[in-house]
């Protein structure tokens, strides 16, 4: 905790704020009938003003994260590899375009923040023409970038208004070349919480960076074995009230991705046990095993109607099952996990606080049991005082 | 020229993916490699982000027979972004003991252009180069 002296680090989340001090980790609900500075200073305030400015570190992703429509030539290159980096750099929502299908494409209605195009190795041209520019003219975006092939920018840059042009992101042996767009995206995030009236008063009470908390517990993955017992390979679950995150080491995929990143991150949208609850009940009704599973927990599917302890509890279990059930080969998803050779599983978010160990154990032996028809059986950690968070705050 | 080489499916005969790659350096091609343990749809995606005139794939152990037969459906989906890429496959097509009189039309059937069954790689280069010269007359 010695990097700790003097600093307070503070995590805004969908439904909780978490402060850190040298000697603790508290935890507060938020009130949402309340402005998030009015209510993170009503509550801790005087924890606050105990600190200077310079010595706070914020991280939030309580102000729903930029939206993102990517466009690309291909599933396997463009599209994934800019996904890939929207997601490690904090991003939640994400949709994509293949190129060739754009004409035929739905025009989202709600207004994206920022729309990637993406795709070809630098040395090919040609490949983006007026069917972009039209399917653009129709989308309500803030900003626009673009990181394929260099022999396109000129074209793109004449037609399309307030164009960003970055190094491509696809490399000449086909390898991801993340950092330029990451950087581009991180400070986009920083932009966006600038614009909101809910976040932008945080820095009244801080003059560092605020980062997005997903970007931040991706920062602090390579170093989390100075604080628990965690074997690579490994997950992290972090399931929140909005979405379910996966962080995971790159040894549990087979894939043709080479990064310099050790880890990379999914997101479940819309898979959360609070803001997202009737989509995670959705779900859970369209598994075929989920009745199973709620008899195995000695609860019936009268459990979705109630509102209480115990049923907020089942919901996490189910959530578990589920994004596990999401990154195996048992259902064919954005990327399956090596799940049989894991060693540990990590839990952080707000799961720590309501589950016991063994009430997690249960769940994972029996998504092991009756998905992958395993005794496998990792070890699972419990990051209970939320301490995964603040190592990668006290690195930035 | 470019090539998008790899080993497809669950193949993981690295050394021979090496010696493809090497071989067509040598006779000056602009090799894109996959690797090993490639899926279809990840060779043709590759095709299309680099541009490449040529898909070359190889098989040792007899993936190819089961993951090679959506070619056409993989064609089709992409139309005429292909029109002009020369398929190739070559190694060791099938599982147990086959014909190459019977194994080259199934490929061709397929979708490819050109198949080498237990054909040795430098025969199946020059098959390819005199193909492509032939094309581009």
């Amino acid at each position: 905790m010695s990097k700790l002296e003097n600093k307070l680090l503070i995590d805004v989340g969908s439904t909780y704020f978490k402060l850190c001090t040298k000697d603790s980790v508290q935890q507060h609900f938020r009130d949402f009938n309340k402005d998030i500075y009015d209510d993170l200073t009503y509550k801790c305030g005087e924890i606050i003003k105990n600190y200077e400015k310079e010595n706070i570190h914020i991280c939030s992703s309580a102000n729903g994260g930029l939206s993102t429509l990517i466009i690309g030539i291909s599933n396997s290159f463009s599209l994934k590899y800019a996904t890939n980096i929207a997601f490690n750099s904090g991003i939640n929502i994400i949709d994509t375009v293949l190129y060739k299908d754009i004409e035929t494409t739905s025009i989202p209605s709600d207004l994206i923040d920022v729309v990637i195009v993406v795709g070809g190795i630098d040395s090919v041209s040609n490949i983006f023409d007026e069917k972009l520019f039209k399917f653009l003219k129709e989308l309500n975006y803030s900003n626009i970038v673009y990181v394929g092939s260099k022999k396109d920018a000129p074209y793109l840059q004449k037609n399309i208004e307030n164009l960003v042009i970055l190094p491509n992101i696809i490399n000449d042996k086909l390898h991801v070349e993340e950092e330029n767009l990451k950087e581009y995206l991180t400070n986009l995030y920083q932009a966006d919480i600038m614009g909101k009236e809910d976040i932008k008063h945080l820095y009244d009470i801080t003059s560092n960076q605020i980062f997005s908390t997903p970007y931040i517990v991706n920062k602090t993955l390579p170093m989390i074995d100075s604080k628990f017992k965690v074997a690579d390979p490994y997950i992290l679950i972090d399931i929140g009230g909005a979405t379910t995150d996966i962080h995971y080491s790159k040894d549990l995929v087979d894939e043709n991705m080479v990064t310099q990143n050790e880890y990379d991150r999914l997101v479940f949208k819309k898979l959360g046990v609070y803001k997202s609850k009737e989509s995670l009940i959705f779900a859970a009704k369209n598994n075929e095993f989920v009745y199973e599973l709620l008899a195995h927990l000695k609860v019936t599917e009268n459990i979705f109607d109630e509102s209480s302890e115990k049923s907020t509890r089942v919901l996490m279990q189910l959530a578990i099952f589920l994004v596990l059930c999401k990154v195996s080969a048992y259902r064919q998803a954005y990327v399956n996990l090596k799940l049989l050779a894991l060693n540990s599983v990590v839990f952080t978010g707000g799961i720590t606080k309501v589950l016991k160990q063994e009430e997690i154990e249960d769940i994972v032996t029996f998504f092991y049991k009756k998905i992958l028809n395993s005794s496998h059986n990792p070890t699972i950690v419990m990051d209970n005082n939320y301490d995964v968070w603040t190592l990668g705050m006290l690195e930035k | 020229m470019k090539v998008v080489t790899g080993v497809v499916g669950n193949d993981i005969h690295v050394v021979a993916n090496r010696l493809i790659e090497l071989s067509l350096q040598a006779r000056g091609f602009e090799v894109f490699n996959l690797g090993v343990n490639t899926y279809l749809e990840e060779f043709v995606d590759a095709v299309i982000e680099t541009n490449a005139d040529i898909l070359l794939i190889s098989s040792l152990n007899g993936e190819a027979e089961g993951w090679c037969r959506e070619v056409k459906i993989l064609k089709a989906k992409y139309g005429n972004l292909l029109d002009n890429v020369v398929f190739m496959i070559g190694g060791n097509l099938v599982v147990g003991t086959g014909s190459a009189e019977d194994i080259v039309p199934r490929f061709k059937n397929y979708g490819f252009d050109l198949v080498f069954h237990q054909v040795d790689l430098n025969t199946g280069l020059d098959e390819l180069e005199k193909f492509m010269k032939e094309r581009d007359k």
